[in-house]
């Protein structure tokens, strides 16, 4: 969450240049949705419940929840108008997330 | 300094180091270096040891200290080092190449596609866990 509103504040602009903002996770829940809206960034919140795309993507982290559940390998993906990744971040620590102003380059560069 | 103090201090840069990480975790350059909140409580050991060191007559404010840094680097590095990690996947989307496309609901329970923006515009895709 934290990166989706670092994001988001440094994305507004590129916003309104008409990039779409897809944020995936398991259970993405109310306060996510209301904090979107109260940014009004337009972030569209997809529900991904079973895993099955991050599954898809090979960004699973097994049994990497408090509860010993799945959850996905938290990652971000530039992709470009025909939907080729141009941009690929992952970490091996879930603390670090790529810094929004690096996610906002690699959208300029497109 | 007077070794009271080094114990005070210690303890103080041990937990400070924590809660800042804690606070300030939205800022890009303190989320994404956590290493410094170990190093920050490995320093906080050393200062609790000096303290002993130094110690005249009542010891057990600088044993205190020490045994509180002590934990909390420990804590801290197995956080770090440990739970934080994340074991590498095998890689199934590159550069250069297509994800697989998906259809997933949003918030109001619409199906939103990959292929929806296809020709339209640049995509950032997020993955996260739902939670920090």
């Amino acid at each position: 969450m934290a990166e989706l509103q670092g994001l988001g504040a440094e994305l507004s602009e590129a916003e309104k240049a008409g990039v779409e903002i897809v944020a995936v996770s398991p259970d993405p829940n109310e306060r996510s949705h209301k904090m979107a809206e109260g940014l009004h960034l337009g972030y569209r919140f997809v529900a991904d419940r079973d895993l099955a795309v991050a599954r898809r993507y090979g960004l699973v982290h097994a049994h990497g929840g408090p509860s010993g559940e799945d959850v996905p390998r938290p990652a971000t993906l530039v992709l470009d108008r025909d939907g080729v990744v141009r941009w690929l971040s992952l970490s091996d620590n879930f603390q670090v997330r790529p810094d929004p102003g690096d996610v906002l380059r690699a959208v300029r560069a497109l | 300094m007077r070794s009271a103090w080094l114990a005070i201090v210690s303890v103080v840069v041990a937990v400070g180091a924590v809660v800042a990480y804690a606070l300030l975790i939205r800022v890009p350059l303190v989320r994404n270096h956590p290493g410094a909140y170990v190093v920050a409580c490995a320093l906080a050991v050393a200062l609790a040891v000096l303290a002993l060191v130094r110690a005249r007559g009542r010891r057990w404010p600088a044993w205190i200290a020490l045994g509180l840094t002590t934990l909390l680097l420990a804590g801290s590095g197995w956080f770090n080092f440990i739970a934080a990690r994340i074991p590498s996947t095998p890689t199934v989307v590159r550069v250069g190449e297509r994800p697989p496309d998906f259809t997933l609901p949003d918030a109001e329970g619409r199906p939103v596609s990959l292929a929806d923006f296809r020709g339209k515009k640049p995509v950032v895709l997020v993955f996260y866990r739902g939670y920090w």
